[in-house]
């Protein structure tokens, strides 16, 4: 014992010596512990449930804490800090029973960060006793204390509580003492069987592996047929779980609950850990049914080997304010995705990119093509379908070799990070225009004037595939899909051969599709002919890529303001006079076709230069869904201490799929009921421009671009909810009112 | 809607790999989380200078009686001695919101220790250890990975005559090359005084 020590419980046994007794019990049954500046925390008395004893007649024995408001004492599982409260008896010829522990509350810091079990107010730890057939006299009965007693500070109390009972010819009950073991008597959690439930769980795998998550169903079913009452927050307390570091229920329906925990990263192979604790069934209203747990869950297996090993390097990061400086979160570990199933991820993103609202234009251009296409021989086919694919994965190669570059440049790059750059916009916008124009028929590609519409000319029509792969790629590009996303952001946090092998997969999944399509045999026969029809077609499908321009004008509004707009629309009038010059060109002969070129080109560049210089346009645009705030951490904090879960939108302007997501999801009534049901706090984090925080945070989650959809509960502020890019209104809700329920869990 | 469904079928499987490699707090067996902190004399600690040695995290608040109870029987002290001074490194973290280097420098002086005491007010270092009470142990081998996370001994209550001293054990595994016997427990203590 210390000095310190040994000073404090000097001060509490002489302030315990001027206690004032309560009127029901025997001074020498109350003791007053735990002094905070001179100030007993806590209170203390050795109850008994008989006035008088009958030798052999069962009677309860406890002890009767009270506590000042706001602070409390422990729980047998104290939780994340904190010391149980231990009763020990000397009972010379009476034999005590084990502890009976009342359902304990759960206390939390503001932050969520610490949990623990225990009591407030008031509560009674007791036993079952029976005095031994030759006692004669009085019982003397003692219990040592030793409780922590905590608010802010935590107080040590240790205390003996000593009072003696007349033994006598009958047992004779006291009323109110009876009463007080009855009210928290009726809290103790019941076996199963007495508690007329019984509990079943299945784990989701057939084994734990120490340090990784697990999942698993408890059910909960009533011997009566009655489905169990529902239950109120902070329903579950586990005990302390032999290797487990965390657990916690959910309530997904009445009588079932989903168990999510995870195995102790050091914990031994063959253990095989229960799951033991108490559930509280029921409501304040109906009235609880607290029962005890104590199922088997699944033996332990060893981590797999190379598992420490293959763990990432940590990051050195800078000082951050306050001095303290941590990498944000690890890099994206390379154990958990192989580069054999990142190459495939990304082969299957490339593939369901086309699908996405981005690559419809090129789709109504490749549909017009494949008409044309499949009528042609079957290795005419074959070269197209090798042409835009090689279209498509050239351009993924100089996106990848792109990215490196900058990369090696030491800035933070991501998917369709072209997008925040006004003149890449521009020049998409070109492209697109100058090829809506080729298709109205204002100038012929690549072909002299005497080429004649409609007549298949086989090496033009593979220069348009593989240009056509080319546009497929760059109009991809701020689109994202499932699967895509954890592939380009694991390749880039690797190494520069991984990015351009990923960059390739993509782009061979994007081809894949078309070209599938096209090889089929005897589809030409099902398909109309080619004839005027097509011209038509083709015109119309002229302004489908029109209809992208618009789509990219509001991009560059985000950009660079209304001038940034008009800006690059005036330089779209500049590349169609100019491709309509160069289209006069291709009807004329000798000097005035080179002079219609030059004009075309001075024309080009004259307005071009004077047109394209984009300033950043002050403020950023709101993101389509209303009630949201800009993404802060601080912010995102002080929702979290509030008690508030959080929504957390990584977009852009030009993320097709984020503004698809926001319109048909995020927007919608329903969504937006369940935010405002939960209380959700709702953050946009807008990559329309740079900015490295978000780059930083989505790297964070392995991705290197947007979308991405973080739900944060204010229980778990550490284990963010990475929900998929595509979203569904029952999916959004879903996890929303996961995170709101995740407050009453109990970790 | 049958697509999107389909889409999350696919990636909820990702989503499971997701926030698993996302973890950015300590964890035995896996590179513990670097830092940079100031100590009670001004002087900056990060946990990367100190890699080819051994680091024993201590998470401390003096105002604590287990943290009083453990400098009153010199625990500490008396754990950090016997080892090679160049070889073994003790920081003390006081992730206490109201504390300051004066008050840090105080108690020092009091209780008469050698090693510095780190001021993380701010508790991010704290959050990224998950340092839950005070004594909270961590002990750190020279590659930087961590070996050890929980308690300084297996006596809570400061009652028993011969107690485990988990730190030291620790200490004694690595500086032998074994392997470490106990790699975590549960800590006990005050809560840590975070900021909120």
């Amino acid at each position: 014992m210390t000095r310190q020590w040994r000073a404090m419980w000097a001060g509490v046994l002489l302030w315990a010596c001027g206690a004032v007794a309560w009127a029901e019990v025997p001074a020498s049954a109350v003791r007053s512990g735990a002094l905070d500046e001179g100030e007993p925390r806590l209170e203390a008395a050795l109850l008994v449930d008989a006035t008088q004893v009958k030798p052999g007649d069962p009677f309860r024995v406890g002890v009767r804490f009270r506590m000042d408001p706001d602070w409390h004492i422990y729980w047998k599982n104290p939780g994340d800090s904190g010391l149980s409260t231990e009763v020990s008896w000397d009972t010379p010829g009476t034999t005590v029973g084990a502890l009976r522990w009342p359902f304990p509350s759960t206390f939390r810091t503001p932050d969520g960060f610490i949990t623990t079990h225990g009591y407030q107010k008031e509560v009674v730890l007791f036993a079952e006793a029976q005095a031994s057939a030759q006692v004669q006299g009085a019982l003397t009965l003692s219990a040592a204390v030793d409780a922590l007693v905590c608010a802010e500070r935590c107080i040590p109390a240790e205390m003996v509580l000593s009072r003696s009972v007349p033994v006598g010819p009958e047992t004779l009950r006291d009323a109110a003492a009876t009463a007080s073991f009855d009210v928290f008597q009726a809290q103790v959690p019941l076996e199963g069987e007495s508690a007329g439930h019984t509990a079943s769980l299945t784990l989701d795998a057939p084994a734990l592996q120490a340090g990784q998550p697990f999942t698993g169903t408890l059910t909960v079913a009533a011997r009566d047929g009655q489905p169990p009452p529902g239950v109120e927050a902070d329903f579950f307390v586990p005990e302390r779980l032999a290797g487990i570091a965390r657990v916690a229920l959910t309530q997904e329906a009445p009588g079932r609950f989903r168990l999510e925990g995870k195995a102790e990263p050091g914990a031994a192979a063959g253990q095989a850990p229960r799951l033991k604790g108490v559930l509280r069934l029921g409501t304040a209203q109906a009235g609880f049914r607290p029962m005890e747990l104590d199922l088997a869950m699944a033996p332990l297996e060893a981590a797999p080997p190379g598992a420490v090993a293959a763990a990432p390097a940590p990051s050195f990061a800078g000082p951050g304010p306050g001095g303290a400086a941590l990498p944000p979160v690890a890099a994206p570990a390379e154990s958990s995705l192989s580069l054999g199933l990142a190459l495939l991820f990304a082969f299957l993103g490339g593939a369901i990119l086309n699908l996405m609202p981005c690559v419809f234009p090129v789709l109504a251009l490749k549909a017009y093509g494949f008409t044309r296409l499949v009528q042609e021989d079957r290795r005419h086919v074959g070269a197209h379908a090798l042409a835009y694919t090689g279209g498509i994965v050239g351009t993924m190669g100089v996106l990848a070799a792109v990215v490196l570059a900058v990369r090696a440049g030491g800035a933070q790059v991501g998917w369709g990070f072209q997008f925040q750059e006004p003149l890449f916009v521009a020049a998409v916008s070109a492209v697109v225009v100058a090829f809506a124009l080729n298709l109205f028929g204002v100038y012929q590609l690549g072909a002299d004037g005497t080429a004649l519409a409609g007549k298949v000319d086989a090496s033009r029509g593979l220069a348009r595939s593989a240009g056509e792969g080319m546009l497929a790629v760059v109009l991809a590009t701020p689109c994202s899909a499932p699967l895509l996303g954890t592939a380009v952001g694991f390749a880039f946090a690797a190494g520069p051969l991984t990015v351009v092998a990923t960059f390739v997969a993509l782009g061979l999944g994007l081809a894949l599709p078309f070209c599938a399509l096209v090889m089929v045999p005897g589809l030409a026969r099902r398909l109309p002919k080619p004839g005027a029809w097509m011209e038509v077609g083709k015109q119309f499908l002229g302004f489908a890529l029109l209809g992208t321009t618009v789509w990219l004008l509001w991009v560059m509004g985000g950009l660079a303001g209304v001038d940034g707009m008009a800006r690059l629309l005036a330089f779209l009038v500049a590349v169609a006079l100019g491709a309509w010059l160069y289209g006069q060109s291709q009807s004329t002969e000798g000097t005035w076709r080179w002079v219609g070129r030059g004009v075309a080109l001075v024309v080009l560049l004259g307005i071009g230069g004077v047109a394209l210089r984009f300033e950043e346009a002050s403020g950023r645009r709101a993101s389509s869904v209303t009630e949201a705030q800009p993404w802060e951490e601080t912010a995102v904090a002080a929702a979290l201490k509030a008690g508030q879960p959080v929504f957390i939108d990584f977009t852009a302007d030009w993320c097709l799929t984020c503004k698809f997501n926001e319109r048909t999801v995020l927007a919608r009534e329903d969504v937006r009921a369940a935010f405002a049901q939960h209380q959700v706090a709702f953050f946009v984090a807008d990559w329309t421009r740079r900015d490295a925080r978000i780059s930083a945070r989505l790297a964070a989650h392995g991705r290197a671009g947007v979308p991405m959809y973080l739900v944060i509960s204010p229980s778990a502020p550490d284990r963010p909810e990475v929900l998929p890019e595509l979203l569904t209104q029952e999916l959004v809700i879903q996890a929303v009112e996961r995170a709101a329920g995740r407050r009453t869990d109990a970790t | 809607m049958k697509r999107a469904l389909t889409a999350f079928a696919l990636t909820s499987a990702l989503g499971w790999a997701v926030p698993a490699l996302a973890a950015d707090t300590a964890e035995v067996g896996k590179p513990a989380p670097d830092f940079k902190l100031k100590d009670e004399a001004g002087k900056e600690h990060s946990l990367s200078q100190y890699k080819g040695k051994l680091v024993v995290l201590e998470w401390t608040n003096p105002g604590c009686p287990f943290v009083q109870r453990h400098y009153g029987a010199n625990t500490m002290e008396t754990t950090l001695k016997g080892y090679d001074a160049t070889k073994v490194v003790w920081l003390a973290v006081d992730s206490t919101s109201d504390n300051t280097a004066d008050k840090s420098a105080a108690w020092k002086k009091t209780e008469g220790f050698s090693y510095p005491v780190l001021l993380d007010t701010d508790g991010k270092v704290g959050h990224a250890y998950s340092a839950k009470t005070t004594p909270h142990m961590y002990v750190i081998d020279e590659k930087g990975v961590l070996r050890y996370a929980g308690a300084i001994d297996d006596d809570p209550r400061g009652k028993k005559d011969t107690d485990v001293n988990y730190v030291k054990t620790a200490l004694d595994a690595l500086t032998t090359g074994k392997a470490v016997p106990t790699v975590t427990s549960e800590p006990y203590g005050c809560t840590v005084k975070y900021k909120s």
